[in-house]
């Protein structure tokens, strides 16, 4: 028994709305995790064996960058689904994720749930769904910080 | 003859404080030489003269000492590299101040929502300002600032005293490296996180064009009704009193009808390419 009920998982923004039967079979491969600041939670290549779920605090995904540096591609916070290559093969973490500030999170077991979205379509369903929402919006995220909006220019002032 | 009648006449203002904002910005505070210009409203910009080289708009970001003004300038070109490069004591012209404000007191009793993109807070700080100064009158004064990496963050040191001061201040930058331990990615992904009353939220925007059309987007997705959401426009503005037309919108001139606008009138304009 994991101690986590489908009404904790309820609670939480990305399973908004998911019904309650689909939330009991979530419930019985998660535990609640908490993460202290500057734990690392996976690292860049190793196999994407769980997934989470944030309730409170901070996560940063990095990547390793020449000259040894580690740069932060995106920060994920209350609400968010931390994980997606869990669901994808080859099931390997593209990045690197590191609490930046004490969190508390949903842990779930990504074997098990994968296990169950396909014995079950509809819970496969409502999942990807929602996976398939928060890769969208970190799709568009990521095109608008890709046109640099902030880079220096005086085409509209006018300005020679 | 008084600066009202003549608003075209630079008045002199002497440079008494240089604050280096990032390393192209800097926040100079200037301070009447002669008669100082009309009484400004956070939001109205001035036209900043750098002599023998040229002027330019900038926006007010505040109050500077003995009636003067603080205006925060990015060094994008021949005027403004002049303008930032400007020493304690050197005088510049000033005329002004042009514009709509943003009417801050129309939030009061509601919650003001300020979403700031990289030196869009400049014309941004004096709302909030305001707004602090009389903290009671509004119930939440929420600021969301964003900026394209820690380094290149403007007024980066009064974060902690506006939090101090009652406004609830969350940042997130485009690029950063291991050690920054704020939120990475763009503003509009911290509107879904500071739980807006959409009915009683009136947002201030100020930032690059797509910046502020993607966050009114995602605002009116929340439900905040596009006549409480106000843009601060920016356009070719070179006489500052609606003569000239070189900051032509459709049909505002946004030195006289701007800058800062209603996103309902705002929304048909930006969607014409051609304008």
């Amino acid at each position: 028994m994991s101690g986590v009920t489908p009404a904790d998982l309820a609670d939480h923004a990305f399973l908004l709305g998911m019904a309650d039967g689909h939330l009991a079979v979530l419930a019985r491969d998660c535990w609640v995790v908490p993460v202290p600041k500057g734990h690392r939670l996976f690292a860049e290549g190793d196999t994407a064996r769980r997934f989470w779920l944030i309730r409170s605090g901070r996560v940063a995904l990095d990547v390793h960058a020449p000259g040894d540096r580690q740069l932060i591609v995106e920060t994920l916070g209350q609400g968010d689904l931390l994980g997606l290559s869990w669901l994808v093969p080859p099931y390997q973490w593209q990045f690197s994720a590191t609490a930046v500030a004490d969190a508390m999170t949903f842990e779930f077991n990504a074997d098990a749930v994968r296990a169950a979205c396909e014995s079950d379509a509809g819970l496969g369903y409502q999942l990807l769904q929602r996976v398939m929402s928060a890769a969208s919006s970190r799709l568009q995220a990521t095109r608008i910080r890709m046109l640099d909006l902030y880079a220096a220019s005086s085409t509209v002032r006018g300005e020679p | 003859m008084s600066q009202v009648a003549a608003p075209v006449l630079p008045a002199r203002y002497q440079v008494v404080e240089r604050q280096e904002e990032t390393h192209d910005t800097v926040t100079l505070c200037l301070r009447p030489v002669d008669q100082p210009i009309p009484a400004y409203q956070p939001g109205q910009f001035t036209m900043l003269y750098a002599p023998g080289i040229g002027e330019v708009p900038i926006s007010i970001s505040g109050t500077g000492p003995d009636l003067g003004l603080a205006q925060t300038v990015r060094a994008v070109g021949a005027v403004t590299r002049a303008l930032c490069a400007c020493t304690p004591g050197r005088v510049i012209g000033v005329r002004g101040p042009y514009g709509t404000g943003w009417d801050v007191a129309a939030a009061a009793g509601d919650d003001l929502l300020i979403v700031a993109g990289g030196i869009g807070l400049a014309p941004l700080r004096g709302a909030l300002l305001a707004a602090l100064g009389h903290r009671e009158r509004y119930r939440r004064v929420v600021a969301l600032v964003g900026a394209r990496s820690p380094e290149e963050l403007v007024f980066a040191r009064e974060l902690d005293r506006w939090r101090d001061d009652g406004a609830e201040v969350a940042v997130t930058v485009d690029q950063a490296v291991a050690g920054w331990t704020g939120h990475v990615g763009v503003v509009t992904q911290l509107l879904g996180r500071a739980e807006i009353e959409s009915a009683r939220t009136t947002a201030l925007i100020c930032g690059p064009e797509v910046m502020m059309r993607l966050t009114a987007r995602e605002l009116r997705v929340l439900g905040v009704p596009t006549t409480r959401i106000r843009v601060s426009l920016e356009r070719n503005m070179r006489c500052g009193v609606a003569e000239c037309g070189h900051c032509q919108l459709g049909p505002l001139l946004l030195c006289r009808d701007g800058p800062v606008v209603s996103y309902e009138a705002a929304m048909p304009l930006l969607a014409i390419r051609e304008l």
